[in-house]
């Protein structure tokens, strides 16, 4: 007699620097049906940050055009991404001393010490977007659930993610202005993790890199929790950037060569390789070494992965003071994942690899819909994913008098 | 032959005088060499050469510690002895390291006093590595706004890019010789002109008609070939020299002069041949002086240096009253496409971000020294 449960429809839009992608779909049975997909070129956004707020608004607003016209559904709700260098993370505390004799914890207390961690300030100017939660520390030791257990002192602890006001205020009003409400954010980097690792792999330990047009967004997890996030301004379009000024070539042809031919490794056999730009024996085509193109792109790939470490071992470095740590496969079993439009980079995961010092892949999305299974879709898809976490009870349609008829007389 | 000096060189500074005086004796006798500087102890270790002490009760013998003001001030105090010197030559070379104190206090009134005396001036300034702090870059940025509008002509050599001309791991003065070579390069195909007996004579006069006007942006660029067809190779490596690329360069000019000197076996077809590559790369549809030159001693190397320059950009018309606040005849005319747009490519009006004191903008190979393999 399982009544089904009535469908509600979740949609995703996720802003980045090179396009913006929206993915509508219908939650059946705790499963996201794909409805419409959408996506197109972001103009306005540099480096993760808006500097033509007109030109944005009219390319997010196609982007729900076109998704309103496929999925054929208005949309009326939806959970935006976060990312870019105005996004910051931050470990905020909550304490509570056991006031019982026996020093069991009640879920009052438990309550107590989350309600002082959510209640710390954030900084002026910025608004508090999410706590995602981390493991609370019982007497110094990290408990799962805390409610029962005995102890004296708790620690309840959040990584806090906070961003700049105006930025906040843009995008709601953005939403609002296609009269969308904003049921949440959602911190990019932690859908790009949804989308490419298990549970298990964020219990172990594991690092995801999104690494976009414009920024690169990293996520930590540690014991199935986020440990640290963050944020880089630095992405693909470095590397067209570097090789139209190595190459001294326009930024149209860098963009065509970096997607043929760059590469997180650069190798020795690369090296004498002459390689045409068209190819097709036109007129003003032009040679190349692919060497060149090899050495630009993976000198700055490389730096790139090496800044996301260094920001880690940074943050650890706070957490932790006093401990060593040390980023390897022991503290990583499940090693980077790699995600992201920029991950799609020939020798990517090797590239990782010789960085962290750790097992490294890319990231393929794991959905239903084979043309979102590409490591540029990772962060679409996990908003799906992580929005479902998150959907509302699902509403059931309120029982008319035919129901009440029918449920009396069992027909 | 007669071999009155008609070319003069100056070294400013300390960087500019040992530029200057490691390249003076490969130079023609027509190149007289001077160097100016208020350190006696660098004037002192540059032997055999013309040295000039500035600025004497200034700094009392030493160096101007970094002080813009005072390097200025050096030029300034000894102006008449200054305006001496360079009268009576046609083509005033100014070669100075920017960065410190008196290459970039004293290269602009250096150079206005060699306009005043009526010389076509012609300045080589090299912009301090990236590693050696953000002080100097903005004093050299600085000093070399103000130097463009006081030279006829002005080569920048920047000594990032420098680096990744030069092998891996060659040694740091390997990488300055390379600049040595462009200079004195460019010194010698200069010199040819006002030596009599050229292949293809080319008026001294006519030289300036390509640097006519102080202030307009300016070409330069230098290549050396080796071998059969060493003509095509100097021109393909001028046309691809990291100085035709700098800041400040600009890649089409409407005046071209093309010096091309080889040894015996260089027909004037080889030297016509370059000169048609190095059009098709850099314009000169206006003029374009070709000068051809045999030296015996140079076997079957080939060298090519182009100069060229646009006459000033016009600034746009704007609503300004006549009379009104700046309308100052001597504000630059033409902005200079800056270092920084030439570095950090699309993103050079984008917010900086700086990571352990670096502009992570520009392109990791040339943060790190990195040199490419051939670019062709």
């Amino acid at each position: 007699m399982n009544k089904k449960n009535l469908p509600s429809f979740i949609t995703v839009i996720d802003i980045g620097t090179h396009k913006t992608t929206a993915l509508t779909a219908q939650v059946i049975d705790g499963r996201a049906r794909m409805l419409g997909f959408s996506e197109r070129r972001t103009d306005g956004v540099v480096k993760g940050t808006v500097i033509d707020v007109e030109k944005l608004h009219a390319s997010v607003h196609e982007v729900v055009n076109d998704l309103e016209r496929v999925s054929q559904r208005a949309v009326d709700h939806v959970y935006i991404s976060i990312s870019g260098p105005s996004v910051e993370g931050e470990r905020v505390k909550g304490i509570c001393i056991v006031p019982a004799h026996d020093g069991r914890i009640t879920k009052l207390d438990y309550q107590q010490a989350i309600d002082s961690a959510k209640r710390l300030e954030p900084p002026a100017g910025r608004i508090t977007l999410l706590h995602m939660r981390q493991p609370s520390i019982l007497d110094n030791k990290p408990v799962g659930n805390p409610v029962g257990q005995q102890g004296r002192r708790l620690e309840v602890s959040f990584w806090r993610i906070t961003m700049e006001e105006g930025n906040v205020r843009f995008r709601v009003s953005m939403a609002n202005g296609m009269s969308i409400n904003v049921r949440d954010f959602i911190l990019a980097s932690h859908a790009a993790a949804c989308a490419v690792t298990t549970d298990t792999e964020k219990q172990g330990g594991v690092c995801v890199i999104d690494i976009g047009a414009g920024t690169t967004d990293w996520v930590l997890y540690f014991k199935g929790h986020i440990l640290c996030s963050g944020s880089i301004a630095v992405g693909g379009e470095h590397i067209t950037n570097d090789l139209s000024i190595a190459l001294r070539i326009s930024r149209e042809t860098a963009e065509d060569l970096k997607l043929r031919f760059a590469s997180g490794l650069h190798r020795d056999q690369d090296v004498n390789q002459t390689i045409w730009k068209d190819g097709d024996k036109s007129v003003g085509d032009q040679q190349f070494n692919r060497g060149t193109i090899t050495q630009v792109s993976s000198l700055r790939y490389q730096e790139i992965l090496s800044f996301v470490r260094k920001d880690i071992l940074v943050q650890l470095e706070q957490m932790f003071s006093g401990h060593e740590v040390k980023l390897d496969q022991n503290f990583l079993p499940a090693g980077v994942i790699l995600t992201g439009g920029s991950a799609n980079l020939a020798d990517a995961a090797e590239a990782a690899q010789n960085v962290f010092g750790v097992t490294a892949r890319v990231g393929i999305p794991k959905f239903d819909n084979s043309s979102l299974q590409k490591s540029e879709y990772a962060g679409v898809v996990g908003m799906m994913i992580a929005a479902l976490e998150d959907a509302p009870p699902v509403v059931r349609r309120q029982k008319g008098f035919m129901d009440i008829l029918r449920d009396l007389f069992r027909f | 032959m007669s071999t009155t000096p008609s070319i003069l060189l100056v070294g400013l500074g300390g960087a500019g005088c040992g530029m200057v005086s490691r390249i003076a004796p490969h130079l023609p006798p027509v190149v007289r060499v001077s160097l100016i500087d208020t350190d006696a102890s660098i004037l002192n270790t540059t032997e055999g050469q013309e040295a000039f002490q500035i600025g004497r009760p200034l700094t009392r013998g030493m160096g101007t510690a970094g002080e813009l003001a005072v390097g200025q001030a050096a030029v300034e105090a000894d102006e008449p002895a200054l305006r001496r010197l360079f009268t009576g030559y046609s083509l005033v070379v100014l070669v100075t390291g920017l960065g410190g104190g008196m290459g970039s206090g004293g290269a602009a009134p250096l150079a206005s006093i060699a306009l005043d005396a009526g010389a076509t001036v012609l300045s080589f300034a090299t912009i301090p590595f990236s590693h050696e702090g953000e002080r100097r870059k903005r004093q050299a940025t600085e000093a070399l706004e103000k130097l463009a509008v006081k030279s006829h002509g002005l080569v920048v050599v920047e000594n990032d890019l420098l680096a990744l001309q030069v092998a891996a791991d060659a040694s740091l003065s390997a990488a300055f010789s390379a600049a040595d070579e462009w200079i004195a390069g460019s010194l010698r195909a200069l010199a040819s002109v006002f030596t009599p007996g050229a292949l293809v004579p080319v008026d001294p006069a006519a030289l300036k008609t390509i640097l006519e006007k102080p202030g307009s942006p300016t070409l330069f660029s230098y290549g050396v070939g080796e071998g059969s067809g060493a003509a095509l190779i100097a021109a393909k490596a001028a046309c691809d020299s990291s100085l035709a690329h700098g800041p400040g360069a600009i890649t089409k000019v409407g005046s071209l002069f093309v010096q091309v000197t080889g040894g015996l076996n260089m027909s004037a077809t080889d030297a016509f041949e370059a000169v048609s590559i190095i059009r098709k790369k850099f314009g000169g549809e206006k003029t374009t002086l070709l000068g051809a030159c045999i030296k015996p001693e140079l076997g079957d190397r080939v060298e090519v240096a182009v100069l060229g320059a646009s006459l000033p950009v016009p600034k746009p018309a704007t609503k300004t009253k006549k009379g009104a606040k700046g309308t100052d005849p001597n504000q630059p005319v033409f902005v200079f496409a800056t270092e920084e747009s030439i570095r950090r490519g699309i993103f050079s009006n984008t917010p900086l971000i700086f990571r352990d004191g670096a502009d992570i903008d520009v392109p990791t190979y040339i943060r790190k020294s990195v040199r490419l393999t051939s670019a062709s």
